[in-house]
């Protein structure tokens, strides 16, 4: 198709198709979907260099020389076409307006966790992550007590949609002046996202910033520790474990080290008194003291308080755990007429096994491709679920894309703070979606077998029984031919 | 004829010990042969805070935050040759066994993350979510000071104001 010249009057620009219009200082303002917007300012008829190609439409106002206040519309190609694209534009800034915008940041590690030496200096590698695989730029800085320990090698990053995450370095030279305040110091590597400026240069709505903390301990000069209680197990009528994770944070070593767990009701009422096992724990080590507990007590909330021995000292704490943490338990998974390519209704049953209504319980199922990548993150809407009973749970799961096969998959039904897991395999075919329950929850006990070393021991037992013999069998036959020589020798 | 018979005793001698040695030889690399066979072998891949087990001959894997294995739990294979799951930051040892040996023990970490998104639903309106593998102590600064407090568990959110600067950092 030819492009054809055309100079512009006002009584003579309504043309459709293809024009090559030239058209005296017509400024393009923007050039959308290979559609030119101009705007002709003045002195129309002088033909100047500016021109450009309308390959569908063109659009534009001029002011008539004559008439400088009354601007003229310039228009030609398909005027419908022109407001339907109008249109569109203004539904996609609309859009862009009304899409939720998302700010999201990450770093790692969120901690790192250093006991001080005398003159200590060190390299600490630490990433920053762009979640939203977004241009942005971000601010590094330093905080806390040792700021002036720690020196940062990079302030300011910037990050392309492709990069997922950059990696960093920091150096750590711990002043002797800590040395004499044993416990705790810090220091905060901050990662603040900049704030995109509005038009009127003002920073708008909320900033994110994460932090890598890095915890410097100096030990005490005795014997000090930091000890935690984690709760294992304590479904009703099992044996639960309580573990007491203890650390030496002090310059010398503990002999013996044991826990009393003290077990109360919501009422304050003791239940029972159970004691861990002993253990000698090093200097700047970790231990973990245990113990068992029969739990012959009703669903809910009980309070341990743990006194922790070492060494004639003390030190007691208190922490709450529940009895029968699966307040929530998965009974069924429900998927009927499915079809690969549609949408799933997954109906999952719930019962509370609490003596109280749980509110807000949602499900939210995982499933994973074969990289192990999350491919579906699923979540059902929130119910309230009464004291002990059943409920059902909806989610639909979008299977467009799916491929047939099998997934790992990880169902959650959360409530408040807390959530039951169960994991899945889910086997997809063309008109059925099988969801079996994996039966490798991880479980307290189970390992059978004979530890490697021990074989290697044995092995180096039975080799030097077999030496050993040799040698003693070595000696005695020379013992006996020099014997036999010697009498030899005698009677001759 | 004395130092030839001297030789030949000498030289049986020499044998028996070539053949003891050679017998030793045969027995190491049989129960290295065996060992080989039957010990227990699993291969792990950490994505995040997902750890892969993929077993090639081992039945349970052990696993541990200590490294003498106190308070172990373990994860059944039963019929599969792969395991997924979570578990939290830290430094985990593991170990295969496949109900002859236990093999030999080894080390992996998973690294905690802190990770937060402010999803702007409207206007003053917004909604901070943990999207890290920690739970979160959240600070809510404006001009320099902090004004307000939040704790948030992994993938938990709350409904914030969509101003200033909420910075997260490990509880």
């Amino acid at each position: 198709m030819k492009n054809k010249l055309l100079t512009v009057n006002e009584n003579k620009i309504n043309r459709r198709s293809n024009y090559k219009l030239v058209m005296s200082e017509i400024k393009p303002l923007t050039l959308i979907s290979g559609c030119n917007f101009g705007v002709l300012i003045s002195e129309h008829k002088k033909i100047v260099p500016d021109n450009f190609l309308c390959r569908k439409f063109l659009f534009g106002i001029f002011m008539h020389p004559e008439n400088p206040n009354k601007p003229h519309l310039l228009r030609c190609g398909n005027l419908k076409v022109f407001l339907i694209l109008v249109l569109l534009t203004i539904l996609i800034l609309n859009l862009i307006i009304l899409i939720p915008r998302a700010d999201a940041l990450g770093i790692t590690p969120g901690r790192t966790t250093l006991d001080y030496e005398q003159g200590l200096e060190r390299e600490i590698t630490f990433s920053v992550l762009n979640n939203e695989h977004k241009n942005m730029q971000v601010l590094l800085m330093i905080q806390g007590e040792l700021n002036d320990s720690v020196i940062l090698f990079d302030n300011m990053i910037e990050f392309m949609p492709s990069e997922e995450a950059k990696q960093f370095k920091y150096k750590v030279k711990l002043s002797e002046k800590i040395a004499k305040e044993p416990g705790l110091h810090t220091a905060e590597i901050v990662a603040l996202e900049i704030p995109t400026v509005s038009d009127k240069g003002t920073y708008v709505g909320a900033t994110v910033a994460v932090v890598s903390q890095l915890h410097v301990y100096v030990a005490c000069p005795g014997k000090c520790i930091e000890a935690d209680l984690n709760v294992l197990d304590t479904e009703q009528n099992s044996t639960a474990t309580f573990i007491v994770p203890v650390i030496n944070r002090g310059k010398l070593g503990i002999g013996e080290v044991r826990a009393v767990i003290d077990i109360y009701t919501s009422l304050n009422e003791k239940i029972t008194t159970i004691e861990t096992d002993y253990l000698p724990l090093e200097a700047g080590k970790r231990t973990e003291l245990s113990a068992k507990w029969q739990v012959n007590v009703p669903s809910g909330s009980y309070l341990a308080k743990v006194t922790v021995f070492y060494d004639g000292e003390s030190k007691s704490f208190e922490k709450q755990f529940a009895v029968g943490s699966q307040m929530l338990s998965i009974e069924s998974i429900l998927v009927n007429n499915f079809q690969l390519g549609e949408i799933a209704k997954l109906q999952i049953l719930v019962e509370n096994r609490w003596n109280q209504e749980l509110k807000s319980v949602f499900a939210n199922l995982l499933v994973y491709n074969k990289e192990s990548q999350v491919m579906a993150d699923v979540k059902s809407a929130t119910e309230d679920i009464p004291a002990l009973a059943k409920k059902e749970l909806i989610a639909y799961w979008d299977t467009v894309g799916v491929e047939e096969g099998e997934y790992n998959g990880k169902l959650m039904v959360k409530y408040g703070t807390k959530t039951s897991d169960r994991n899945l395999i889910l086997k997809v075919s063309q008109n059925s979606l099988d969801i079996t329950g994996v039966g490798y929850a991880i479980r307290p006990s189970g390992g059978k077998g004979i530890n490697m070393t021990t074989i290697l021991l044995v092995l180096v037992i039975i080799l030097l029984i077999v030496n050993l013999a040799w040698f003693v069998f070595f000696r005695r036959f020379i013992g006996k031919k020099k014997e036999t020589k010697t009498s030899k020798v005698i009677r001759a | 004829m004395g130092n030839e018979k001297i030789k030949e005793e000498a030289e049986r001698k020499m044998n028996k010990h070539i053949k003891i040695i050679i017998l030793q030889v045969i027995f190491l690399v049989a129960v290295a042969g065996v060992l080989y066979l039957v010990y227990p072998k699993a291969n792990i891949e950490i994505k995040g805070t997902l750890v892969i087990f993929n077993s090639v001959n081992a039945n349970v894997i052990i696993i541990s935050e200590n490294p003498d294995f106190s308070n172990p739990r373990y994860l059944d294979f039963e019929s599969r040759k792969n395991i997924t799951f979570d578990l939290k930051p830290g430094t985990y040892y593991w170990k295969a066994s496949n109900n002859l040996i236990e093999g030999l023990s080894k080390e992996f970490k998973i690294e905690s993350e802190v990770g937060m998104k402010i999803d702007v639903i409207e206007g003053d309106e917004a909604k901070l979510s943990n999207v890290g593998n920690v739970k979160l102590n959240v600070t809510r600064n404006k001009e320099g000071m902090m004004v307000g407090y939040i704790i948030l568990e992994p993938n938990d959110s709350e409904e914030i104001e969509n101003s200033g600067e909420y910075a997260g950092r490990q509880n």
